[in-house]
């Protein structure tokens, strides 16, 4: 059977390493920057003006966050949809990785939104019209739905196990039994969440292309496309496996475990169809409206486009070709690497190179305070990873050979 | 039935011919302007709409700029700002050359001047919005030209804040604008402008000439100037040249030119890479003027109609009353002596061509003129 | 899966099925106020006229408690040297150009909030806090407002304005068309004040009449083309101008409504709800028939 490799346990190590340090100063000087953002506004902290409303908070945390959190719905899809147990490995990390990401995405929203008090008023303010909405909501529900998904690791790792201190101790025994009901009753209905997660990805994915149409002559002809919810999705879908090839590779490096090759190397080769299919309607869109004519132009525009495109797209597509790239973990990922890169480039592109303005003085260029809040969630977003990995099953460890087990198995009662 | 319908279609005809007629009478014999009495285009027996009387002092755009009042006091808006004393008279002097009367008193063409709120309402909320309120009407009319010639368009550069003001009898300030009159306008003599023609840069332009020697009114150039080309400019008081740079076509640029000169005319007559002379009558037609003909206005001899007619050099041409019993010779500064006098004017002026002056040598063998003359020179040519 | 049949699934299925189609009747009525009334006001700036007072400025700034200085203040003509925008300080600016054709007295420009007929901002906003009101005038509500600032991203002449500055409650600026005054009975402030009437207050049907009219009687003062009868679906305040529009920083826009494309994919991918049901459904079904097969295979070993 293919899950003999389903075997997920917290990964012990030593937390602090100088790299942990590293990220830990990062993300204190984020804080600082947050603070504020929050005690002086957003014009102390940003460089956003009246002319570039949105800057790299959306552009970067939130667009760029959804997209390269994306692993989550596509491999839900692999593993659960199509019921592909052998790629069950790698479920939980990129759930983990989801989940995270879009806690993040939220925080950014709640940093950039000026009155980040009101943030609940989408829930009961509706604008049908709205793209932002729809966003907005998806990203809303769809949050929860990672967070109930995750609940089954959070129950696994603690029935049996619950240890209250001191006089709590007496609820000990309670709590396990809440523990064990809600693990019945969610693996009863998580198929429920799965379809419903990645049914709102491919709603607010798209949706997220939707966003910068109303923009209209704003935005670059290069990028500005009535298909853009489209190449939104596409883009999201082909990053999906990249993202989690990019963090499995990158987790066992930094933990010490031996990257799972045999998952990974599937994984990749179904990369390849689905970048050529992005590929495809990205130069097929750009020949329909003609607009490679702005490509013989030198300027930042054509610049970035070409970028995205060559080292995010085609470059990466031809090593995914390579039966050599995909069994080397160096290339595997760099080739994964370029196409995060890619749809990061791809994002920022969309959000604020294609976005000019009618009446901008200067162009937009984010200030150091916008890049160390953005760089600090990102530390947070890894030690927080780290520490949920550490403490909770989510990585599989390889050849830790185990009997078959059901998808929610619970811990600690049937063995 | 149709007969007794043409019938009353023919009683109607009469009965309303005769109607018109009975007004007509007395009015036709009048040969005045109807709007001199009517406010309305069509007055009717029940609605005449006759202005007020005393009608013969009604004043009309056809007035003289000296006729108008000096002052107007305009106090209909009075909300923020005091009244504002207008001094009419040189306004009306200023505009002669920018439009005249009706440069201001639009469609008010025929008849006594209307009032402005008798079409610009004084509301601003209204449901005619096709003509601008009153007060948009009124800042219109100041504020085109004001601001060009001042640049300003603050409001207290016309008004006095209500707060600030301090008012005044009545003719205390009639007194203050009696007599008020736009000083003598200062005329050119000559005009140099510098043009980027490929034909020559510079074109001379003597203004006196053309309003003096020529008798060309201002209004038949200076139709519809604005105020700033007097005021708010610096005058060219050194001799440099005035540029002239311009996308205009080759008509709106001549406009003025080729209004009397001809478009196809020679363009180094007027374009020349140096300063041209003025106009002189012996090197443009070959006939200097004598002192008397000097003085004349161009007119007098080429007809007032422009451009000017060419005058044959046969002083009968003009002078058609003059024959042999009654021309004194001495009118061209040389009184004949007696055995001159007695010639007939063939005898010196052969074939009767008083162009060409007679020679002495044509009859005397001896004399050489001009050293003698047949007589005493009693002027100077 | 054990204990999950193909009724079970086929139930759940359906209940979320229903739920789903039941919050799409109730969202299609939701959105913001958006009405296109025959009798909406508008404005007809005559740039030919404006003389550049800045008049309009104070009035406004006064009528929305801005700090306003005193009237005289706005005779200085030095801020003509640079072009200015809306912002939190004012909700509209006069701005300066070269003369146009057969004049040659600057060309004044009043800029502000064009309250569009099919307004991109009540389109785009969250929280539908925008919305087009009666009399044509596109307001914002403040209570509703999370400062995202996608209608600044959205709005085709870029006016909606931000209260950078501010670490608590900023507001997004931008004309509201004198909501307040005009509730009263009241001209808007800038069109009371204007002292040429450079600013015709009047219904938008009439004043496209008027506008026309204009043009027509005086061809060698306009160009012939009333800039926001047409663009991006017509708007309420239009212009007449003696020289072309895009000389005056009026940005180039079609004729279509500017949120037309992302109402329609919007629409389109939400019409209804059934893509997402349906979506929804084959994701179901691909998960029990694949689950199904798992189950056929293991039967069969």
């Amino acid at each position: 059977m293919a899950n003999q490799l389903h075997n997920p346990v917290p990964i012990k190590r030593k937390y602090f390493t100088p790299g942990v340090f590293v990220l830990i100063i990062l993300a204190l000087n984020g804080l600082v920057f947050l603070i504020g953002r929050f005690l002086f506004g957003i014009g102390a902290v940003t460089n956003l003006d009246n002319q570039y409303p949105w800057g790299l908070w959306i552009g970067v945390d939130v667009a760029a966050g959804v997209a390269l959190a994306a692993g989550g719905f596509t491999t839900a899809a692999l593993g659960h949809v199509m019921h592909k147990e052998e790629y069950h490995a790698i479920v939980r990390p990129a759930l983990l990785t989801a989940m995270l990401g879009y806690t993040f995405v939220a925080m950014g929203v709640f940093v950039d939104i000026g009155r980040w008090y009101y943030i609940w008023h989408p829930l009961i303010m509706w604008n049908g019209n709205s793209a932002l909405f729809e966003v907005g909501i998806c990203v809303m529900i769809y949050l929860t739905v990672l967070y109930i998904e995750f609940l089954p690791i959070v129950t696994e790792r603690f029935i049996g196990r619950v240890n209250l201190p001191g006089f709590l101790s007496i609820l000990n025994k309670p709590v396990d039994k809440f523990l064990r009901v809600l693990d019945k009753g969610l693996s009863k209905t998580m198929f429920i969440f799965i379809i419903a997660g990645v049914v709102l990805s491919t709603l607010h994915q798209s949706s997220l292309g939707t966003l910068m149409i109303i923009a209209g002559p704003k935005m670059h002809p290069l990028w500005q496309t009535p298909v853009l919810p489209l190449l939104f999705l596409l883009s999201a879908i082909a990053v999906g496996f990249p993202m989690v090839i990019f963090e499995s590779l990158i987790a066992s490096r930094s933990l010490g475990l031996k990257p799972e090759m045999h998952i990974l190397t599937r994984l990749g080769s179904m990369i390849a169809p689905l970048l050529g299919i992005y590929l495809a309607f990205k130069i097929g869109d750009m020949f329909i409206r003609e607009t490679f004519v702005y490509l013989t132009e030198f300027n930042t525009a054509s610049v970035m486009f070409t970028i995205e495109l060559l080292f995010g797209v085609i470059i990466p597509l031809r090593m995914f070709l390579s039966p050599k790239v995909l069994k080397s973990p160096l290339l595997l990922f760099i080739a994964s690497t370029l196409v995060v890169l890619g749809v990061l480039i791809n994002r920022i592109n969309n959000f604020i190179v294609a976005y000019t303005p009618p009446y901008a003085e200067k162009t937009y260029f984010p200030s150091f305070g916008e890049i160390s809040v953005t760089v600090g969630f990102v530390a947070m977003l890894v030690l927080a990873y780290r520490f949920i990995v550490m403490n909770f099953p989510v990585i599989s460890l390889p050849g830790k050979h185990s009997a078959p087990q059901a998808k929610y198995t619970i811990r600690g009662v049937g063995k | 039935m149709k007969k007794f319908n043409y019938l009353l279609t023919v009683l109607f005809l009469v009965t309303s011919v005769s109607a018109q007629q009975n007004i007509g009478k007395k009015h036709l014999q009048l040969n005045i302007n109807c709007k001199t009495c009517h406010t309305c285009d069509v007055p009717t027996k029940n609605e005449p709409c006759l202005v007020t009387c005393p009608r013969e002092r009604i004043a009309t755009v056809y007035q003289k700029p000296e006729e108008t009042p000096e002052l107007i006091v305009i106090n209909e808006l009075v909300k923020r700002y005091s009244p504002v004393y207008f001094s009419h008279r040189i306004h009306a002097q200023m505009s002669a050359m920018g439009g005249g009367c009706e440069g201001c008193h639009h469609h008010n063409t025929t008849g006594p001047i209307l009032k402005c709120n008798s079409c610009h309402e004084p509301n601003r909320k209204r449901e005619n919005i096709s003509l601008p309120d009153l007060k948009g009407a009124y800042h219109r009319q100041c504020m085109d030209c004001h601001r060009e010639w001042s640049g300003e368009t603050g409001c207290n550069s016309c008004h006095v804040p209500l707060k600030d003001y301090k008012p005044e009898k009545k003719e205390v300030i009639q007194k203050r604008y009696a007599g008020k009159e736009h000083p003598v306008i200062l005329e050119p003599t000559k005009l140099v402008y510098e043009t980027n023609s490929a034909k020559g840069k510079l074109v001379t332009f003597y203004h006196d000439d053309h309003s003096k020697k020529f008798g060309i009114s201002c209004i038949s150039c200076h139709k519809q100037e604005s105020c700033s080309k007097c005021h708010g400019v610096n005058r060219v008081t050194d001799n440099k040249p005035i540029k002239v740079d311009t996308k205009n076509t080759f008509e709106e640029q001549h406009r003025n030119c080729i209004s009397c000169h001809s478009k196809n005319e020679d363009c180094s007559k007027c374009h020349s890479d140096k300063v041209l002379a003025p106009f002189d009558h012996y090197k443009s037609t070959g006939w200097a003027l004598n002192k008397y003909h000097i003085n004349l206005s161009c007119a007098k001899c080429h007809g007032s109609k422009l451009p000017y007619k060419k005058v044959d050099n046969q002083c009968i041409s003009c002078h058609q009353g003059w024959n042999n019993e009654n021309f004194k010779h001495s009118v061209t500064g040389l009184q004949l002596d007696e055995m001159h006098s007695e010639l007939s004017c063939e005898d010196c002026h052969l074939e009767n061509n008083f162009a060409i002056k007679p020679s002495c040598t044509n009859c005397h063998d001896d004399y050489s003129y001009p050293k003698q003359k047949p007589g005493k020179v009693v002027g100077k040519k | 899966m054990p204990g999950k049949s193909r009724r079970d699934f086929l139930k759940k299925s359906a209940i979320i099925g229903a739920g789903i189609t039941g919050l799409s009747t109730s969202t299609a009525k939701a959105g913001p106020k958006n009405i296109l009334s025959p009798d909406r006001m508008g404005v007809l700036v005559d740039t030919t006229v404006c003389v550049g007072c800045r008049n309009c400025e104070w009035a406004c700034k006064d009528a929305h408690n801005l700090p306003a200085g005193n009237l005289e203040s706005y005779e200085d003509r030095k801020v003509f040297e640079k072009k200015r925008r809306p912002d939190h300080t004012a909700l509209t600016v006069v701005n300066e150009y070269s003369p146009g054709k057969n004049s040659n007295m600057p060309v004044d420009v009043k800029v502000q909030c064009m309250h569009c007929d099919h307004p991109a901002c009540v389109s785009a906003c969250i929280v539908g806090a925008f919305s087009k009101q009666e009399n044509g005038s596109v307001i914002w509500d403040t209570d509703m407002c999370i400062g995202c600032r996608y209608c600044m991203v959205a709005c085709p002449f870029q006016v909606p304005a931000f209260e950078y500055h501010k670490a608590l409650h900023p507001d997004i600026m931008k004309c509201d068309f004198c909501f307040e005054r005009t509730k009263e009975g009241k001209l808007p402030a800038c069109v009371e004040i204007c002292p040429v009437e450079a600013l015709t207050y009047g219904p938008r049907t009439e004043l496209v009449r008027v506008a026309r009219e204009r043009i027509k009687k005086n061809p060698d003062r306009y160009i012939d083309h009333i800039f926001g009868e047409y663009e991006v679906g017509g708007t309420s305040w239009m212009y007449l101008a003696n020289k072309d529009f895009s000389e005056l920083d009026f940005p180039k826009l079609g004729d279509k409504p500017a949120p037309g494309v992302s109402e329609s994919i919007q629409h389109g991918i939400f019409a209804y709800f059934v893509p997402p049901v349906s979506l929804y459904a084959l994701l179901g079904g691909i998960m029990w028939i694949s689950k199904r097969r798992k189950e056929l295979e293991e039967e069969l070993k």
